[in-house]
Parts: structure tokens; sequence; C-alpha cells
């Protein structure tokens, strides 16, 4: 564990290092910011809008850096050849993999900490109240829903050796799940076969990252989702990610990797 | 005297990307490394040097036969605890400080944090980056890269050092620097396994080599057992037992 | 041969642009259409768009308890914002508390958790006025009050929305008369609702829809009934030039400018134009039986009205 924590670290440090985290900060603030500016009919407390715009943002950024930061671990080890060095120390290929996730996880939630910070700062400021139990619960699904992602990423870049072409595969599934998952079985009762049971086959077997889109909940200033129902999400995001890696070292335990 | 490395009856086999046919690069490769020892793994390219060390490091797996380091299969994480590594090309993460790079691979071998400072400060002494160990290592130039790929070889104080190709590319300085580290490993009884072209270098050092070519064994011993019919030249020593010969030499027959 | 070639190819390019030219301009005419930012980047997608955003708005009234593509919509054909303004004719049928259905198996029962559950509109206090999955609805924090008062201005949250459909698609008419609505009804901004009316005009100087809402600014805020009058007759003008011809003209604005202006009429005792009125009403009303008995009330209203004064003839319209 020490080892994968060790990676991990390391992980955690390069995303710190890059620009990619503060570029996409810096464009959810400004959008944000720019958005709430707006003059609405002379009405300042118009704020539902720039929450919306804000957790959208927050969203997608996540999604992006997600799936680009654990996309790009193996095939940059790779190329760069540390992943040699590090692998000729006493590091199992489970454990490499457990840390390459944990960092990118771990990572992703030092960053949705401060864009939520943000968004806690600009929906405070507007509505002179705060929902922290809300907040609370929107921030730790995504940071959960964002395992998955970030576990898909990591298999597939054992299965497509350009870490362009895997972010680009995971990013459009993980965005086609997200906004249209929850209606595929729909869709499906509504086709002829075999179009239909191949549809509700795939519905049962996605993982559903739109079921930890509370941003409506927000928005709007509903209750938050009771507490049993929030730790069932969490457990079904832990689940699929524990699933997906398992797949993911069984495809990489016996890889030759040169 | 124990033995540290055994490979039995190694084979290594691989897919050629063009023509997908199977390609041996390792046949049936048998030797031991004894402890305390230097030895010299010598082959023309494509002898199948480098497959062999990949299969001791655990980063491909044998088609057949059997390999263990300190008694230990080395498919097994454990067998790499003991070891330091010094790949021929040597990148490490460009975003990371020399300090910071010691650090996280002394966690991965689970030493103490005391102890990761005091390695890091002697060994960055011992291969002259002290002054640099803030800086990331994307600003080092390839001599410093070398210099700390040496350090963190060196990190965990490993009783078996394996090195690729350890003075390649490097100035006449940097390679007396390998040669005093190998002596000195030797001298505290830490046994060394390293490959490389540089024969004069191996002739110095190696207590023992072996030669391949073509995935097999061709000769084993003491520098002065393999090179006993060409005047105690290794060099003459390898061209005839990887089968080269003199086109002059040809010619006249 | 390599001298001449440049100058040649020269004479023959300047000789194509010369003739085609004129005929490229008159293929398309200018095309040019708009000098506005938002069309010549989203080009004929902005519309979408616009529409997009009016719908976002519907969905903001319902503080995002809203059906999608894939849901029952039967009830939600025209957005009930327009609908409670007046601005559209409601269509809706159906149940607008279950579109999705029962749910049709565990993930969906489970994601159900994570939305929006309740049918609730922002001016009656949004999702404030939830249930606890006890069926009992209730309210939290300011809400109440404002709900005494009888309605929240929550409501507000829908502009944004409506304000960007309008830039994308000032030709959307019932974006302006909506938003126009909820300003002056509910928030007390009628001068805000009014430029935006204008706004509307200036883009779409045809519209009857918003010349009745104008209308009404005049009337119910301004207390100003003449230019009241004014406003809708030039609505109703605009309605018998543009929407009489089609096959389908819009009799529910029609209903709107003629029971509006009947009632004008009748309040300032003009008995003659508001029984004209009350003719294009009752051509116009789902219940002309009802629209009869005011125009008998009417009749009965002149008759007492020319036995208390001498008749003086009534302005025919």
């Amino acid at each position: 564990m020490t080892a994968a924590l060790a990676i991990a670290q390391l992980v955690l440090l390069e995303l710190l290092r890059r620009k990619d985290v503060y570029v996409l900060f810096f464009l959810t603030g400004l959008i944000t910011l720019v958005a709430g500016a707006a003059n609405i009919f002379e009405d300042a407390r118009v704020v539902r809008y720039v929450k919306e715009i804000c957790l959208t943002l927050i969203w997608i950024s996540g999604f992006v850096l997600a799936v680009t930061t654990a996309a790009r671990q193996l095939p940059a080890e790779r190329e760069s050849r540390t992943l040699f060095t590090l692998l000729a120390k006493p590091v199992s290929r489970w454990q490499f993999l457990a840390g390459k996730f944990l960092g990118c996880w771990l990572a992703c939630g030092v960053a949705l900490l401060f864009f939520y910070a943000f968004f806690g700062f600009v929906a405070a400021s507007r509505e002179r109240d705060v929902d922290l139990a809300g907040w609370f619960q929107a921030a730790s699904l995504q940071w959960f829903m964002l395992a998955v992602p970030i576990a898909l990423a990591l298999a597939g870049s054992l299965v497509w050796a350009a870490a362009s072409s895997n972010a680009t595969l995971t990013l459009v599934g993980c965005f086609g799940i997200w906004l249209l998952g929850r209606h595929l079985h729909k869709v499906a009762l509504g086709l002829p076969e075999p179009a239909g049971t191949l549809l509700t086959l795939l519905y049962f077997a996605l993982p559903h990252l739109e079921l930890f889109d509370v941003r409506d909940l927000i928005v709007h200033r509903w209750p938050p989702v009771p507490w049993l129902v929030w730790l069932g999400a969490l457990l079904y995001a832990a689940a699929y990610t524990g699933l997906i890696l398992n797949l993911a070292w069984l495809l990489f335990r016996r890889r030759a990797l040169n | 005297m124990s033995e540290v490395i055994q490979v039995e009856e190694l084979v290594v086999t691989y897919r050629d990307p063009e023509t997908r046919a199977v390609r041996t690069a390792v046949d049936r490769l048998t030797l031991a490394v004894q402890a305390g020892e230097v030895f010299g793994f010598l082959g023309p390219n494509g002898a199948g040097k480098t497959s062999t060390m990949n299969v001791l490091l655990g980063f491909t797996p044998a088609q057949g036969g059997a390999a263990r380091i300190f008694g230990v299969d080395v498919r097994e994480p454990i067998a790499r605890q003991r070891i330091g590594y010094l790949p021929e090309l040597t990148y490490y993460y460009k975003f990371l400080t020399a300090e910071e790079l010691l650090r996280a691979y002394g966690r991965i071998f689970g030493l103490g944090d005391a102890e990761i400072r005091a390695r890091t400060a002697e060994l960055l002494a011992l291969v002259e980056l002290e002054s640099a160990r803030h800086r990331l290592i994307r600003t080092y130039s390839k001599g410093m890269q070398q210099r700390l790929g040496l350090a963190q070889a060196l990190l965990n104080q490993p009783d078996l050092l394996i090195l690729d190709e350890p003075t390649s590319g490097l100035d006449p300085l940097g390679r007396m620097k390998v040669r005093e580290i190998i002596l000195r490993q030797r001298a505290a009884g830490k046994t060394v396994f390293f490959s490389s072209h540089e024969l004069g270098e191996v002739e110095s050092v190696c207590d023992r080599v072996a030669i391949l070519h073509q995935g097999k064994l061709r000769a084993l011993g003491t520098v002065a057992e393999v090179s006993q019919g060409d005047a105690g030249r290794l060099e003459q020593a390898f061209l005839r037992i990887i089968g080269w010969e003199n086109p002059a030499v040809a010619a006249a027959k | 041969m390599a001298r001449t070639l440049p100058p040649l190819l020269f004479l023959v390019s300047l000789a194509l642009v010369t003739s085609l030219e004129p005929w490229f301009q008159s293929w398309q005419g200018n095309r040019a259409q708009s000098a506005d930012l938002l069309a010549v980047l989203l080009g004929d997608a902005r519309r979408a768009f616009a529409n997009h955003f009016f719908i976002k708005a519907d969905a903001y009234f319902h503080s995002g308890y809203y059906p999608s593509i894939f849901d029952n919509r039967t009830a939600f054909q025209t957005p009930h914002m327009a609908a409670d303004a007046d601005a559209k004719e409601d269509k809706n049928s159906g149940d607008e508390d279950d579109f999705l259905g029962p749910p049709r198996d565990w993930i969906d029962a489970f994601g159900r958790r994570f939305k929006p559950a309740t049918h609730t509109h922002l001016d009656a206090g949004g999702a404030h006025t939830h249930a606890h999955g006890d069926g009992r609805p209730h309210t939290h924090g300011p809400a109440p009050k404002e709900i005494e008062l009888g309605g929240s201005a929550d409501v507000r949250e829908i502009l944004p929305w409506l304000r960007a459909s309008a830039a994308l698609d000032p030709q959307k008419v019932e974006t302006y008369t909506t938003t126009a609505y909820w300003l002056r009804q509910r928030m007390g901004k009628v001068a805000e609702a009014e430029a935006f009316l204008r706004d509307g005009l200036r883009a779409n100087p045809d519209s009857h829809e918003i010349l009745f809402e104008l209308g009404r600014i005049a009337d119910e805020h301004r207390k100003d009934p003449a230019r009241a009058r004014n406003l809708w007759e030039l609505a109703l003008a605009k309605w018998q030039k543009f929407e009489l011809p089609k096959t389908e003209p819009d009799t529910f604005s029609l209903l709107q400018i003629a029971s509006h202006l009947a009632l004008l009429a009748e309040r300032e005792s003009r008995w003659d134009e508001c029984l004209h009125y009350l003719g294009l009403w009752k051509a116009a009303s789902p219940k002309p039986a009802e629209i009869e008995k005011r125009i008998t009330e009417v009749h009965a209203k002149r008759a007492a009205a020319s036995q208390v004064k001498p008749q003086t003839p009534n302005p025919k319209p």
C-alpha cells in the first residue's frame, strides 16, 4: 500500500505542477463571473442561472481533468521510460495501477474542493444563504462519480496506444452516459428487436454517471438527497470502479512492457 | 557462495510486428550469478541481453524456464526489494526535483523518512548533484540525469545492482565514476550484474562474463577463461565466439 | 512563356471576378442579413438555441422538475409560464404531476431520488413547497411569507433564460410577452417590462401580441385607458391584416384583444363600440354562450343609459 500511496503522490504533484487544472479553474471562474455580471432587468438577486452555469462548468471540467489526467499516465510513463525504473522497484502491477488511480482520483478531489469553494462563494454572495449539506453532497457525489471515468481511462490506456484516442473515446462515452444514460431504457422499449434488447442490455451494463448529477437539486434549493441514498450512490460508484480496475489489472498483469 | 541470480532454461519469445512470426529472443538460457561478484553480460545487439534483463526485472514474462533473484521468483515484486536498477536511457519525472524523486522511490522501498533524508544527502553528494537537488529534473543535462540514475539505483543500499549499459554516452570522467561505484559495491560484498558493449570496462572490473549470441549462451566463465584461446584479448574472443570473421581472412581462405 | 504567364493569369482572374460577381449577388441577394454577432456565429442554429432557452425558462419555472424529450410532454406542450401569463394559448392535457410514469427499473427508481420529483411553480414557492415523501407539501425559509402575499418573486429566476432566448431570436414574440407579464405582475418592474416590449416591437413591428401587452401595461399600470385603447386597436388592425388571411389564424390573440377592448369600452360606457368588440370576442371564444349573455347585459345597460341621458350617437369604430 505504501508503494501505491507513493505513486499516488507523484500523480498529485504532477497535476499541481501542470497548467491544466489552473486553466480549467480560470475558465470556470471567468465564465461564471461574466455570466453573473449580466444585467437581468436590474435585478441583482437572480442567482440560479449563475449557479447552473458554474456547476455545469465544474462538471465538464471534472470530466476533462479526470479523463485527460488518467489517460496520459501509462503512455507518458512508457514514452519517458520512467515506467521501467518504477517497476524495477518492489512494486506490483496492481500497486502501480492502484497508485495511478488513487493519484488521479485524489487530484480530482483536490481540484473539486477549489471548484466547489468558488461555487459556494458565488452562491452565498448572491443568495445570502448557504446550503452546506447540499453542496457537500454535490461535491462528494461528483468526486465518487469521477472514479469511474478515471478507471475507464486507465483501462483504456491498456487497450489504445495513443493517449488522445483513449481520452477522446472515454470523454465521448462519459458525456454520452451523462446526458442520455437515464433515457436508454425508455428508448429501448420503443425499438424493434434485436435493437431493443441490445440497448436494454447496454442500459443495465453501463455505469450510470447521471445518477450523481444533483445540479437541479442544488440550483433550485431542493432538500438534499437522503443520506442512505447518498451512501448507496457512493457504493455504486465504488463497485463499478473496482470492477473496471480489476479488468484493467487483468489486462496489465501479464502485459510485456516493451 | 550463494547464488544471487538463477536462470534455468529460460525461454523468451516475441511476435515480429511486421511478419507476425514468433521469434525466440532467449533460447534455453541457464546461468547463475554468485553473491559478491561482478558479472558482465555481453553480446551483440539482438543477442537477448535486454530480453533476459527484462525478465529478471519483471518487465516481460518468460515463455519457459525460470528465473530467481535471492531465491525468489522474479515474478514476485518482493524479488526487487534488494536490487538497484540503472536503465540504459535515464529519464525521470521531469516535474520532480532530484530530492522529490529519491523521496518517492525511498517510500516505495519502505524506507523511513529519516533514512530517506540521510540516504538522499549521501547519494546526491556522491553523484555531485547537491547544488541541483531543488531544481526540476527537466532542467538537468543528460549527464546530470545519468548521475541521478546512479543515485536512485543505490538508494536502498541494494545487494544486487543491475546496470544496463551503464557507461553508454558517458564522458571519461563519468565512466570512471561508474567504475568506482562498481568496485565499491564489490568491496562491500554486493553483487553487480551489468551488460555493456565497452569490453575494456568489462575486462577491468568483471569477475566473470557470459556471452550471448542469437539467444543462446556461447561462453561463460572468468575473463581469462573465455579469452584463453585469443591471447587473453576479450574483444578477439568475443568476435570469435559470435562467429565474426575478418573479411580479409575470409577472402584469403 | 514564363514571363507572359503571370500577367495572363492575372487577366484571366480579373475577367472571372468581374463576370462572376454580379451573378453571385443575384443568386442570394444581399446575404448580409444581419450585423448581429450571434446571427453570424450561429446562423439558423440560434433559433434552436432560442427555443431551448425558452423551454429552459419553463424548466426553471418548475424548479427543475421538467420532462425531457423522451418523456410524456402532453401536459407541457404549452410552457406553463407562458400559459399562466396568457402569452400563449394553453393546449396542455394530461397529468402534469407524473410525466415520467412509474419507474421502469431499479436504476430509474434510484435515479429519481437525485432529481426534483414534485410539480411546483416558482410563483407559488417552487422547491420550498416540496413534499418529503409523505405527500404533504410544506415550505421552508422565507418563502411562506411571499406565498402569503400572493406570489413568490423567485419567478425572477426564469428571466435570464428568457433574455437569452430573446437575444438569440428576436422574432420569437412569446418571449417578450411572457417576460413582460412576469416582470410587471410579480416583480413590479413595469418600466423594465415596457422597455423590453418596445425592444420586441422594434424587432417585430407588426406583432399584435406585443402591442396587446403594451396596451395592458398602459391600462393596468399606467392607468392610461386612451393609450391602451390606441394600442389595442392597432393590435387588432395588425391581427386583421396579418392573421386573418392565414388558413388557421390565431384566434386566441383575437380573443384577448377583443375582450380587452370590449371591457374597456364597457368601462367607458361606449356601448356601440363595446357591442362591436363583444361580437368579435364571441366569434373567437370557445364559449360563445357566455359572451352572448354579456352582449345582452350590455344591450340592457345601453338602454338604461339612454333613458337617463339624452341620446348622443356613440362613435362607431
